[in-house]
């Protein structure tokens, strides 16, 4: 079945060629403006601590069963509280480690004397569920040394993180991979 | 593998219509849910996530013993540090790099420039002490430096007390009271931990540590780690304490309260209280007589902050400072405002 | 006495320092896990590329149905459930938008890698990427047990809605609003093996309908399908369903499950053309109308849609609290109260957020209103077709038809075909 080129098939067929060699170079050029554009950078997901208000959220939407927001400790900002303020319940009936003066629902701070009159508290991952309860309870009369972080060991680094969007404060935001956490206190 | 025509399924096009449709309904009664109910219905988190302090705020009608007699002083102030009042009635408020002085009447009269951050100011003996950080300077009224004494080695001096002879600063990083003679000679420290004297020793997580000379020539320190207010004699014995930890309104809340103390003219005690924020007032066995102001009347908003930069967040604590009418200043260290409350009739 | 505390650590931090310890206690430090490293980002680059030039291959030359299943099945794997979803070119598309109207956000150069490699092989071979490689295509390919034909009317019909989304999704991204692909991404739920009822019902649904309407996200909802349809149209190469010529056997016809085999055509009769030429006129028209018809409906939905935004949704809450409306406040409004922001400062930001989202309205409904035109003249154009082709828009190179085909089975089988000095 052969079709003996008509002017209008060869009109067509050049229109056609004409328009791919166009669109090429449309994308080509968007590609080099894209490209121009773009780094090799990576951005993840971080909690601005200073604008977390500590809404439980972070517990709650994470595409993760178990969220990728843990809560982590400053040591320098602590005041090794024997009433720690993020252990205890506001009004505790005594400074003992029972589940009854916890603040956190699964108990994931562990509270350790070191020398009188101060305690060391250590957040242990496998429990915490970045809740933030025990972040609030710190900063409301503490020194906020408590505070959430996403951690990346978790992070599945969504394109938009389910957690920002319902953030009530907006204290999600991008950071550089390169500097993939926002502490209170820098790391050495 | 086998061939499937698809043309049979071509003849069921009514079929595929009714699919079509019931899917169309499906698909938009569940987006409706799925709208309905995450944005306006459920509240997502849990009650036991939630940590709530609203219910503490609230203070019975009665027990407010003090009104608010006039608009706040705003100091203009981007971190207030301290205030006090001298013999004038006049209110000195320290901040920024800056003491700046307020008329009775509430008008800025006098503006002094500092070289660095001031973290305590008393009005005394007709000058004023400024602590900075390490060091005191002495300034007189119309802002002239006087004299500056030499700086106690890595201190934080938040508090300076000053009798007929000596001169005590609060060193919250040492959390020690120095004793210094009118010159600035040292003259020993108080409150270390002492077993034998019975002294337990200060315990300031945060840069709050108080101290004030009483009308009964004693002194009078907080010890916010101990929810308390200890009595020591200028030689350093530890005379008695009072205060005990708890939200309730007798007690000192959280886990680092009073951070301020100021004495009124009838020799009872003025209290503040950062977190749940309190101002209350005490006789000298720990007794509570009355409540100047909570955190609604301190324009409390909620137990933790929201701040462009960690600076913002820094300071959130308050000063009070009582002069000898009786009337009460409140240095509300979030908004930067001096708060005046004068005792109801 | 312990006054032995580092002055520079003192002043460095301005920062009040924990107790002095007397005993030899040791201060933890807080771990920081690295996110995943960067070379990886560069190893998906390399999986795609090298899976689309692999589909390209399979598809036009080895014309393999198998291979390309198989190839999908990897995709579904490694995208799709190794790589939990996260990043596809369909999402891509978000952060282009967004690199583009937020200038902190610098799009990474593997999001622009994602976003163009597709496209450029569609120039060159068709849809191959959303044939083998794409995840979300993959995983409802595998659900196609009953397909029904859906006329072409409600099709074009129907893919007017994924313009919508493009033209939302777009909007969205550029008004800092949130990426609404990667947000309601059907499957990312099942890629995550996450519990998240709304999604995992979301997900059910399309493979549910994907057993009778093959691949419904793909050919009605799906954005960047229509960014590749487009570049689909100008393929250079693309599927053939015979490998040489069509002998208008008739057998591939119903072969395939998108409708995107398209018949001969019979040539129009001369006395068509003038009723044609008035009708051209009347559609271009209409063209106009509706365009401007879009941008009204547009523009008057925009603060309906501004209140996706949070600082919009703010400020209707501050609004309704000032009117009594609101007794326990929300999370937002807490937060806004503890912060320093002032009344004015939130007014003027919803001021911008509401202006942006009118032009972006306008603009988008103008769009969409383009789009339904351009459609109906396009229906309404004849074109000449002689044999059975693939629709080089709507095929999505799944290679279904090959085995339709009685001259693929030749050729395949590798005997000399009969009419072979011809291809």
């Amino acid at each position: 079945m052969n079709h003996p080129p008509s002017e209008t098939l060869s009109r067509r067929r050049f229109l056609k060629d004409g328009l791919w060699t166009v669109s090429l170079a449309a994308a080509g050029a968007a590609a080099a403006a894209l490209a121009s554009r773009s780094r090799a950078k990576e951005w993840v997901w971080q909690i601005d601590p200073y604008k977390c208000i500590g809404c439980g959220r972070c517990a709650t939407h994470c595409v993760l069963s178990e969220s990728a927001v843990k809560c982590v400790h400053a040591f320098e900002m602590c005041g090794y509280c024997d009433l720690c303020t993020g252990y205890f319940h506001p009004d505790p009936k005594a400074l003992q480690t029972g589940a009854e003066h916890q603040l956190c629902p699964t108990g994931a701070i562990r509270r350790r004397f070191i020398e009188e009159p101060y305690f060391e508290f250590t957040i242990d991952e496998s429990r915490c569920i970045g809740c933030g309860k025990c972040v609030v309870g710190c900063a409301a009369f503490g020194n906020g040394s408590l505070f959430l972080q996403i951690r990346h060991d978790r992070c599945q680094n969504c394109n938009e993180c389910a957690i920002g969007r319902v953030c009530p404060s907006g204290a999600i935001v991008r950071v550089p991979a390169s500097a993939p956490y926002l502490l209170k206190v820098r790391n050495p | 593998m086998r061939q499937r025509s698809y043309k049979q399924a071509a003849k069921v096009e009514g079929g595929l219509i009714a699919v079509l449709l019931a899917l169309t309904a499906f698909g938009a009664g569940f987006l409706a849910y799925w709208f309905v109910d995450r944005r306006f219905i459920r509240q997502d988190v849990p009650q036991a996530f939630r940590y709530s302090m609203e219910e503490l705020t609230a203070i019975e009608p009665f027990l407010l013993i003090y009104r608010q007699i006039r608009p706040p002083i705003e100091t203009g102030l981007q971190t207030a540090v301290a205030l006090d009042v001298d013999s004038e009635g006049a209110v000195w408020a320290a901040g920024d790099q800056k003491i700046l002085r307020f008329a009775a009447d509430g008008r800025k009269d006098t503006e002094i420039s500092l070289s660095s951050k001031p973290t305590a100011v008393k009005a005394a003996d007709g000058v004023l002490y400024v602590a900075l950080t390490d060091r005191i300077e002495i300034y007189s009224s119309s802002g002239q430096r006087v004299s500056a004494w030499a700086p106690v080695r890595t201190a934080l001096l938040t508090s300076i007390a000053v009798g007929p002879e000596d001169v005590f600063a609060a060193d919250a990083l040492n959390k020690v009271i120095h004793r210094f003679d009118k010159q600035g000679n040292s003259r020993g420290l108080l409150g270390a931990k002492d077993s034998q004297r019975g002294i337990e020793g200060f315990v300031v997580p945060s840069p709050y540590f108080d101290v004030l000379i009483g009308r009964d020539g004693l002194l009078r320190a907080t010890n916010p780690g101990r929810q308390r207010v200890e009595a020591y004699t200028f030689d350093g014995h530890l005379e008695w304490h009072w205060g005990i930890p708890s939200v309730k309104l007798e007690g000192f809340s959280g886990c680092c309260n009073p951070i301020a103390l100021a004495q009124l003219p009838d020799g009872t005690f003025v209290t503040g209280e950062k977190g749940l924020v309190r101002v209350k007032v005490y006789d000298d066995q720990g007794r509570l007589l009355g409540v100047v102001a909570g955190p609604q009347q301190l324009g409390w908003k909620g137990p933790i902050r929201v701040c462009e930069t960690p600076e913002e967040c820094g300071s959130r604590g308050l000063d009070v400072a009582a002069d000898g009418q009786g009337r009460i200043y409140v240095l509300e260290q979030v908004r930067n405002t001096i708060l005046i409350f004068e005792k109801n009739e | 006495m312990g006054l032995i505390l580092s002055a520079a650590a003192v002043q460095a931090a301005e920062r009040f320092p924990p107790p002095q310890f007397e005993t030899d206690y040791q201060m933890p430090t807080l771990t920081t896990p690295p996110p995943r490293a960067a070379v990886w980002e560069f190893v998906d680059v390399g999986v795609l590329a090298a899976a689309l030039g692999l589909a390209s291959w399979l598809t036009l030359r080895k014309r393999s149905r198998r291979g390309i299943a198989a190839l999908s099945v990897f995709s579904l794997l490694y995208f799709g459930f190794w790589r939990q979803g996260c990043i596809c070119s369909v999402g891509s598309l978000g952060n282009v938008v967004l690199s583009l109207f937020d200038s902190s956000y610098v799009l990474p150069l593997t999001a622009a890698a994602f976003f163009l490699l597709p496209i450029f092989f569609t120039l060159f071979f068709g849809r191959v990427f959303c044939g083998s490689v794409c995840p979300l295509g993959a995983i409802q390919d595998w659900v196609v047990f009953r397909p029904l034909s859906v006329p072409a009317w409600l099709e074009t019909t129907l893919r007017l809605g994924a313009w919508l989304y493009l033209a939302a999704a777009v909007l969205f991204a550029a008004v800092g609003a949130g990426l609404l692909i990667c947000r309601y991404d059907p499957f990312v739920a099942f890629f995550r093996l996450g519990f998240n009822t709304p999604l995992w019902l979301l997900g059910l649904l399309f493979l549910g309908v994907g057993v009778f309407i093959a691949r419904p996200y793909c050919r009605f909802v799906c954005p960047y399908g229509l960014l590749l349809r487009q570049a689909g149209r100008l393929s250079f190469w693309h599927v053939r369903i015979t490998p040489d010529e069509c002998i208008q056997c008739r057998l591939c016809e119903d072969a395939c499950p998108f409708g995107a085999i398209q018949p001969p055509t019979a040539p129009w009769p001369e006395s068509m053309r003038p009723a044609e030429r008035r009708r051209l006129v009347f559609l271009f028209g209409l063209l106009l109308v509706l365009m401007s018809l879009g941008g009204w409906l547009g523009y008057r939905v925009h603060a309906g849609l501004a209140a996706a935004h949070p600082t919009a949704e703010l400020a209707r809450q501050v609004r309704l609290r000032q009117a009594g409306l609101i007794a326990e406040p929300t999370d937002a409004l807490r937060a806004f109260d503890v912060s320093g922001r002032t009344l004015q400062s939130l007014w003027t930001q919803e001021a911008d957020v509401f202006r942006r989202f009118a032009w972006g309205g306008l603009l988008a409904g103008v769009f969409v209103g383009f789009v339904a035109g351009v459609k109906l003249i396009q229906m309404s154009i004849h074109f000449k077709r002689t044999d059975y082709e693939a629709d080089r828009a709507g095929c999505l190179a799944c290679g279904r038809c090959f085995a339709f085909c009685p001259r693929h089975r030749i050729w395949e089988t590798g005997k000399p075909t009969d009419s072979g000095e011809t291809s």
